[in-house]
């Protein structure tokens, strides 16, 4: 059977061939070469007088096979061909798209939604309250008598005797736990007001707080929650320390300076050549509080952390004046 | 509080460089702001001694002198006139460099040759005086550089002190710490002297009428002091400690504070009517005139000192210029108290007054200090001012302070900190800290805090010391296991997310605005007398009367963006903002606040483009996107109605949003008359305002599937001619009506106006879909109900089937 040998060869070496064709012309040549009057399987079948006389109707329904075997994948490629080289005149692709309206979220609302979104991953519930704000909720129950030094740490806008805009969102603790018993998981997002407007100041601005309050909970538990927040936030190479500080509605405390994003911890002017940025305020609650809301500070216990957004914008995309992110100039805004 | 470094090795040995001092401070909770090298006097500048002095033949105001450089005889033009001959002053020789990158060469000036520059300390840098060329010891050598004759390099450290750490705010607090850091001795200043003459109590006499304002009062005197300027050393400590130098009485009582943070008071003794002092509250609407020169009417929150007739200053917060130190003074009595925190803090509020002195007391100093701090000022003032100290002091305490007594449990600090501390590093910790430490069984501590950390009075409060001098960065981190809670989202959180990305998807961006606004707003916006746009909640402090209100309506907030964006030639605009509204509420303690959603368009609806025309945006843009956005929120349902409240729209161009019976919101063209108001230079602006609270209340959050039908639409396009005034959803609501439960929807296709019609007519085209869940629809049946529609259209609108 040399014979059916040759036709397989030819079989093999046609459909190789057919997989590197790039055109029309060369499809043609092909066809010619295989199928045409003098192509391969042509001059195979003419020579059927060759063989011997009870081989031949084998032989020549193979061979005939092939042909249409051949004709067949042919005819597809060539249709296929047909279809990419006849879509009509090659365009401009690198004319700009004809585009669907465009508009841009503001940078502050996005890096809220991310700080809002790594935290709820952790566990934690958004909760909302309200910007005028009793003294109570805003000092008094936080642990900052009237009459306190401490009252000076945060530049207050007065309504009323009693009533102020809330300078931060920690009295979301105060009437988160009023109303709920442990375990307390929360993050409160939104405005806060200070009396304090310059390069570095914005009279409004916005925070994020976040308590947990359960029993055994650990000022390494703490360490811990913030060290991940802030490398989901910033990425896992960058440091961060922990700081004792003060605020009177937790003990410890601790603020939280990260690596200078700007100069990688060098020292620039952004983090006045000290290498460190400050970004979060935090502390384990202060038994006082528990005071306010009856909570047994010896069975439960907590931390709770503030952030600043228009901070963290700031040193996420290295923009050096906060009055920017309130100008909403479009300029500004398109590049978020 | 600013520090020198030079100063601060007096009490306690530092063997670590400034920047690992500024770290350990930091890492500490005393946070070094920032760290500064001082007094790096250039080389070429040295100790000279002046020959002679004369005046330069052709400028009246410089005078020759002749100097003494240690190696030659220069002469040196200078223009002080304080130099005299025999004086030992500083001088930049040729190559000097000074601040500022100044050069020092021989040259002319006038005429003359000058061979140096002698210097004021300004001009080294030491201090702020330039009074005239700084004169030196006489014992100094001249040629000597001035850096080794006065050795004044040093660090300021600018430390951040945190309200809870007054006795941190003096050089020795600051000592304590350090000595309790590093383990070194801390070294206190001598107080010894010699007492002379009749005993201070019988030529003075202090009355404490306020015991509660004033726990203490302890006061000494000195007679027959000289006033005059302090030495140099002392005031380069107090320059590089952000004080200004005024004279050696003065200025020992703001070195004594700086030292051991007990405010002093020195009174001109002589001054005092009946050599008598009293402590008590001021009369309501008392006047007086304090130090600085300024008048302050007084009430009852001020505690004052008086002498036996009248007030001679607030106590603790601020003297009187009545008995102020002068140059003549001579004889001075020195107080040194203690007075109760509150009473300080409400009187230094109440006159608007913070000092020195006032930031101490109210935050609390050492009652227990208060006697060291005298005779350290009376030790001084023999030194620096001469005189004689009378015998003994005036020391008024009834009641001796008790420190507190805790228990400190060893197991209940770990586990709260997470850490597995010893008790021994507990115990050696509380020690270094100056604490009073027994153990009281194997887990208990009872601890004494020394009488300056007014900050420890709990367990808590020991905690954290533990955890301070341990190092927060030697707590394990760890991670807590936070307990799931079944509370769904807040609504209104996941309203916002899906309306910014829906409007942002539209080609709006988002703005934030402040929360204030003018209330000048409600007049721009045209408000009525009676409407909600006045119900201000104001500010009692505003920064400015642009930000004096809350705001009632996110309008103005949009407005001054466009107007801000148009200025920079921005026209085309699409702007929106999510964000609370205030309104005032007498009945309750709180305004209403309310969520609003507003947004607002511009200019043209988008740039030209190789692609299309533009045109400028109109009504139905802004409606397209509440359109949309409603839709895309789930709300369906929604009607749009003419009758609107809101004064600020153009009365023809503006409708309500709603639901049912609840307004939703408002929308439309802004009234000619506001964009003028305002200022805005544009020819049209749309907005919409939705009140997010009513969209809670009518949106479901259901969605009503309903089977997709498997068999063809029928599609039928029909064009009404109809007068003008006819709305076009009265034509849609007949279709509807008529087309039953077949039609799928009705779409307008075309409006047309013009000649052909008639002036008082239009043409709207409209494509109806019929769609049957059952089965294909028969063309005849479908032309029945369009038969039904037209007859209908025309009984109740007059509109005819178009025929072309």
């Amino acid at each position: 059977m040399i014979m059916k040998k040759k036709l397989l060869e030819i079989r093999d070496r046609a459909l190789s061939e057919l997989d590197s064709l790039k055109n029309l012309d060369a499809l043609e040549k092909f066809r010619i070469d295989y199928l045409g009057k003098k192509g391969h399987i042509t001059s195979l079948m003419k020579n059927l007088g060759n063989i011997a006389r009870e081989e031949r109707p084998v032989f020549g329904k193979l061979a005939n096979d092939l042909k249409d075997e051949i004709t067949g994948i042919l005819e597809k490629v060539i249709a296929e061909f047909k279809g990419k080289e006849e879509g009509g005149d090659k365009i401009d692709i690198t004319l700009p798209g004809k585009r669907p309206l465009r508009g841009y979220l503001h940078p502050v609302n996005q890096v809220n939604s991310e700080i809002c979104r790594i935290l709820v991953r952790m566990g934690y519930t958004i909760v909302k309250g309200p910007n005028v704000e009793l003294d109570y909720y805003n000092f008094e129950a936080l642990n900052f008598p009237k009459d306190h030094p401490a009252r000076d740490m945060q530049d207050t806008f007065y309504v009323s005797q009693n009533v102020v805009l809330r300078t931060h969102t920690s009295p979301m603790q105060i009437r988160v736990m009023e109303k709920q018993r442990p375990p307390v998981s929360i993050i409160a997002p939104g405005k806060v007001y200070r009396s304090d407007s310059d390069v570095s100041h914005t009279p409004m601005f916005h925070q994020v707080e976040g308590l947990l309050v359960d029993k055994g909970v650990t000022f390494g538990d703490l360490k811990g929650t913030l060290t991940s927040f802030v490398h989901q936030m910033f990425g896992s190479d960058i440091k961060l320390r922990f700081r004792p500080s003060f605020f009177p509605f937790t003990e410890p405390s601790a603020e939280v300076d990260i690596q200078c994003v700007i100069c990688r911890g060098k020292g620039c002017r952004t983090c006045s050549f000290s290498g460190w940025q400050e970004i979060l305020g935090s502390g384990m609650v202060d038994p006082a509080v528990y005071g306010f809301v009856d909570y047994d500070p010896e069975i439960y216990s907590g931390f709770a952390f503030g952030l600043g957004i228009e901070r963290i914008t700031m040193l996420k995309y290295g923009i050096d004046d906060i009055q920017l992110l309130f100008r909403n100039d479009m300029r500004f805004l398109k590049q978020f | 509080m600013k520090l020198s470094l030079n100063w601060l090795k007096e009490y306690v040995d530092i063997n670590i460089t400034p920047q690992e001092l500024s770290h350990m401070l930091t890492m500490a909770g005393l946070e070094v702001e920032a760290l500064e090298k001082i007094g790096d006097i250039h080389d070429k500048i040295i100790v000279a001694k002046v020959l002679s002095v004369k005046h330069h033949p052709r400028a009246d105001r410089l005078s020759l002198c002749d100097v003494d450089t240690g190696t030659s005889t220069v002469q040196v033009v200078c223009g002080a006139t304080n130099v005299k001959a025999g004086d030992l002053v500083p001088m930049a020789l040729p190559g000097a460099e000074l601040k500022g990158g100044i050069h020092i060469k021989e040259s002319k000036l006038r005429g003359e040759f000058s061979g140096g520059m002698l210097m004021a300390e300004d001009e080294l840098g030491l201090t702020d005086n330039h009074t005239g060329v700084m004169i030196l010891p006489p014992e100094f050598e001249t040629g000597l550089r001035l850096s080794d004759a006065i050795n004044p390099l040093d660090w300021s450290l600018e430390i951040n002190i945190t309200p809870n750490r007054p006795d941190c705010a003096s050089v020795i607090g600051i000592a304590r710490e350090v000595a309790a850091l590093t383990g070194q001795k801390l070294k206190l200043p001598g107080v010894q002297y010699r007492e002379e003459g009749v005993p201070v109590s019988e030529v003075a006499r202090v009355d404490v009428i306020d015991a509660d304002g004033c726990p203490r009062y302890a006061a000494g005197m000195i007679q027959n002091v000289s006033i005059m300027p302090s030495p140099f050393w002392m005031r380069y400590r107090l320059y590089v400690s952000g004080v200004r130098s005024k004279n050696n009485i003065v200025d020992i009582s703001n070195y004594i504070l700086l030292e051991t943070g007990q405010p002093l008071h020195t009174f001109d003794y002589d001054q005092l009517e009946e050599h008598r002092i009293v402590v008590a509250r001021a009369k309501q609407g008392e006047k007086f005139t304090t130090l600085d020169g300024q008048e302050r009417i007084l009430n009852s929150e001020h505690l004052m000192i008086c002498d036996g007739k009248k007030p001679v200053g607030i106590a603790g917060i601020m003297g009187g210029l009545n008995s102020e130190i002068t140059d003549s003074s001579s004889n001075i009595l020195i107080e040194s108290a203690y007075f109760n925190p509150v009473t300080i803090r409400r009187g230094a509020k109440s006159a608007g007054i913070s000092s020195e002195a006032s930031y101490r007391f109210e935050r609390g100093i050492d009652i227990e200090g208060v006697i060291f701090a005298l005779k350290r000022a009376l030790s001084l003032s023999l030194e620096l001012a001469g005189g004689k100290i009378n015998k003994g002091l005036i020391d008024l305490y009834p009641k001796k302070f008790e420190p507190p007594f805790i228990d400190l449990r060893v197991d209940k600090t770990n586990s709260f900190l997470g850490a597995e501390i010893k008790k021994g590093e507990m115990v050696q910790w509380l020690k270094a800290l100056s604490m009073d430490v027994t153990e009281k069984d194997n887990n208990t501590l009872n601890v004494i805090p020394p009488t300056y950390r007014v900050d420890i009075s709990r367990e808590i409060d020991l905690v954290e010391e533990i955890a301070r001098m341990h190092g927060y960065d030697n707590i394990p981190e760890t991670f807590p296991a936070i307990r799931p809670n079944d509370k769904a989202d807040l609504p209104s959180l996941q309203l916002h997310d899906r309306s910014c990305d829906i409007l942002a998807g539209a080609g709006f961006s988002e703005i934030i605005t402040f929360s204030f606004i003018s209330p000048e707003s409600a007049n721009l916006l045209q408000a009525g007398e009676n409407s909600p746009l006045r119900q201000f909640v104001k500010l009692m402090n505003p920064l400015t009367t642009e930000q004096s209100v809350m705001r009632t309506s996110l309008i103005p907030g949009l407005f001054s963006i466009v107007k801000e964006n148009i200025s920079h030639g921005e026209q085309n605009l699409k702007l929106f903002e999510w964000g609370e509204v205030f309104f005032k509420d007498d009945s309750k303690d709180l305004p209403i606040e309310k969520i609003m959603l507003a947004g607002v368009i511009s200019g043209n609806y988008a740039s030209k483009r190789w692609y299309s025309e533009t045109r400028p945006v109109d009504f139905y843009d802004i409606k397209g996107a509440v359109e949309v956005l409603l839709e895309s929120i789930g709300l369906s349902n929604i009607t749009f109605e003419r009758r609107i409240s809101v004064e600020a729209y153009d009365k023809n161009s503006s409708c309500n949003i709603c639901h049912g019976e609840i307004i939703l919101g408002t929308m439309g063209k802004i009234a000619k008359e506001v964009l003028d108001g305002y200022d805005i230079k544009t020819s049209a602006l749309f907005i919409f305002e939705l009140d997010i609270e009513n969209i809670l209340k009518v949106k479901s959050g259901k969605i009503d599937f309903k089977p997709v039908g498997k068999y063809p639409a029928v599609f039928r396009d029909i064009s009404i001619i109809v007068d003008k005034n006819v709305e076009s959803k009265s034509v849609q609501d007949i279709i509807i009506k008529t087309g039953g439960s077949l039609l799928e929807y009705v779409d307008v296709v075309s409006v047309f106006e013009g000649e052909k019609f008639g002036p008082e007519k239009k043409a709207v085209s409209y494509r109806i879909s019929f769609r049957s869940i059952e089965g294909t629809l028969d063309g005849e049946q479908v032309n029945c109900i369009i038969e039904r529609v037209l007859d209908n259209i025309k009984a109740e609108t007059g509109g005819t089937l178009s025929e072309g």
